[in-house]
């Protein structure tokens, strides 16, 4: 009997224990959001004086003033943001969904060299091709253009695309498109009409992980873009740092601004979002 | 035959072209173009002369490069260690019976991973400064206020100030994918375990971690590779500095390339970049391989 006291105390402390630095964690993982909220709402001497506590006399003016100051091209940045990040998840979705078919289904010389291609793409360790993509981007006038970031974006978001993509339709059986083909389907129509609603669930999660990835892509828009009429999101934010260097309730502002869209993907699809990015990684 | 499966050749090829040009010219086209510059001597204007492998050689002799590599694989252990390490503990915490909010720990744990490394560097300067740094502000709220110091600015620090915001924002991201292979397991194993009298210590270390070893694989590999491109959380953290404290090797190669303007050098410290991450992604896979062999047998 007082053993089992003794035993239910241990478990109890355990318990607590466990829970509490799983709290902290979680919290921490939480809270530079949530000082960012209210402390982008103190103006920047009261934030100064106080950097923790709660905002006495809450301001939108941080706000105001970014997105009215056209110096800050913050509204240019995220529009350039969502039409990159926009077209890219179009062109790696439907380009994931052609090859990784042709590559699962359709026998023709050459589809292994491809394949392999392709897997040497996500090998590749794509920091070493930082300098080199600017040195042929420039030679070809690709550099500083509108549509200059959707190269990289999409051809680095292929591989893993393509390989979700191929793994799926091994799944889908053949049968399927021999039907579709004795009812005088041709190739294309089967491909759009009949396997890619099929594959929907898959391209979806490739789309998922690839938002993120192009919304959040810095190392190569810093070294492409130049001009501060074209810059995305992140490259923006890193002049703010320059810009206003001490005034932290303004950059927070900036950065919640950027971050909103990511913030409210994330928190409505939190679950559907993880279990993508999950299998992305693992299968990929 | 059936054209819906054996399809006209010239129909693949259409439908081929676009992706595959697209993608052997944005990665391959580059990776030659830097082989072949890694031979010039280019400072970025209209003169490249052919040097041979001078600028191999110079590398070889450049104390910065190898110590920027050094760092790469101090991120990479510290990585390995921290969020493998401290996801699988979490994890183990998760699992449990006595421990409430599941969902919010998964939900919110993941949410750093989202975020990116831009902003997250600029958060954690905000909590390393000087002035108005929250680290600082809890060091005088706890009456020691002669700890406080310009923290991005400590030479012997630094490294590890770097690495514990790229620690954090990922050991949400590893947990979820331990946590998706744990629930894989049958639950018979691990009430067998228990009714043998086997504690959470040894259920995890026994039991689990030996099921889910091709998992931890995965996320070594995932760590590993993660880590060698380190660079949009030392660009705007600290960009390599003070001095060369924090240098990684993209940011080096990036400096080579558009500070100084040495286009034939960054191309052959790009190269380097690109054989020295499939060595150590290569050689580690092999060393897991060969250990976890060791053992089976």
């Amino acid at each position: 009997m007082k053993n089992q006291g003794t035993h239910k105390v241990r478990k109890g402390i355990v318990g607590f224990l466990m829970n509490a630095v799983l709290l902290i964690f979680s919290l921490s993982c939480i809270f530079p959001i949530i000082w960012m909220v209210y402390s982008s709402l103190k103006e920047k001497r009261a934030f100064n004086a106080d950097i923790i506590g709660l905002p006495k006399n809450p301001t939108l003016i941080n706000y105001i003033r970014i997105l009215t100051n056209s110096d800050y091209h913050l509204g240019q940045s995220m529009w350039n943001s969502v039409r990159t990040t926009g077209i890219s998840i179009i062109l790696i979705v439907l380009f994931s969904f052609i090859v990784g078919y042709i590559l699962a289904r359709v026998k023709f010389k050459g589809n292994r060299l491809l394949y392999l291609m392709f897997l040497m793409g996500m090998l590749i360790p794509i920091h070493s091709l930082l300098v080199p993509i600017y040195v042929v981007f420039k030679q070809c006038g690709l550099s500083d253009r509108w549509f200059t970031l959707i190269f990289p974006y999409v051809s680095f978001g292929l591989p893993m695309g393509i390989f979700l993509v191929e793994g799926y339709v091994h799944g889908v059986p053949v049968a399927l498109e021999e039907a579709a083909s004795i009812d005088g389907s041709s190739f294309s129509y089967t491909l759009w009409h009949i396997i890619f609603p099929i594959c929907r669930p898959i391209l979806v999660t490739v789309a998922i992980i690839q938002i993120f990835s192009c919304w959040n892509e810095f190392s190569f828009a810093l070294v492409l873009i130049k001009d501060v009429g074209l810059q995305t999101v992140p490259l923006a934010l890193t002049q703010f740092k320059g810009q206003f260097a001490s005034d932290y309730p303004k950059q927070m502002a900036a950065m919640l601004i950027t971050m909103s869209p990511i913030i409210v993907l994330y928190f409505a699809f939190s679950k559907q979002i993880i279990k993508g990015m999950v299998a992305g990684a693992v299968k990929g | 035959m059936l054209t819906s499966i054996k399809p006209k050749t010239r129909t693949i090829l259409l439908y081929l072209l676009v992706p595959v040009a697209m993608f052997v010219f944005t990665v391959f086209v580059p990776l030659v173009t830097a082989l072949v510059y890694s031979f010039f001597e280019w400072k970025g204007g209209p003169r490249k002369t052919f040097i041979g492998i001078d600028n191999y050689i110079q590398l070889f002799h450049d104390n910065t490069f190898w110590v920027s590599f050094g760092h790469n694989i101090y991120l990479v252990i510290a990585c390995i260690i921290g969020q493998i390490g401290i996801a699988f503990i979490l994890v183990m915490m998760v699992n449990s019976k006595l421990v409430k909010f599941k969902g919010m720990h998964r939900t919110f744990g993941f949410f750093p991973s989202t975020i990116s490394a831009v902003c997250l560097g600029l958060i954690w300067n905000m909590i390393y400064h000087n002035n108005y740094g929250i680290l600082n502000w809890f060091l005088k709220k706890i009456g020691h206020p002669e700890l406080c110091k310009v923290w991005l600015n400590e030479t012997g620090l630094v490294m590890l100030l770097v690495s514990i915001p790229l620690i954090w924002q990922y050991i949400g991201y590893y947990m979820v994918i331990i946590l998706s292979a744990i629930s894989a397991i049958s639950t018979d194993i691990f009430e067998s375990a228990e009714i043998d009298g086997a504690n959470g210590v040894q259920q995890a270390l026994h039991i689990t971690l030996p099921l889910i070893k091709n998992t931890m694989l995965v996320c070594t590999t995932l760590c590993i590779a993660g880590n060698m491109k380190a660079f949009d959380n030392i660009y705007v953290m600290t960009k390599g500095g003070p001095g060369t404290a924090s240098m990684v090797m993209a940011m080096y190669g990036y400096q080579v390339s558009f500070q100084q303007t040495n286009m034939g050098y960054g191309s052959c410290i790009s190269v380097a970049i690109f054989v020295l991450s499939l060595l150590v992604i290569g050689g580690s896979q092999g060393l897991i391989k060969y250990l976890t062999r060791e053992k089976e047998a």
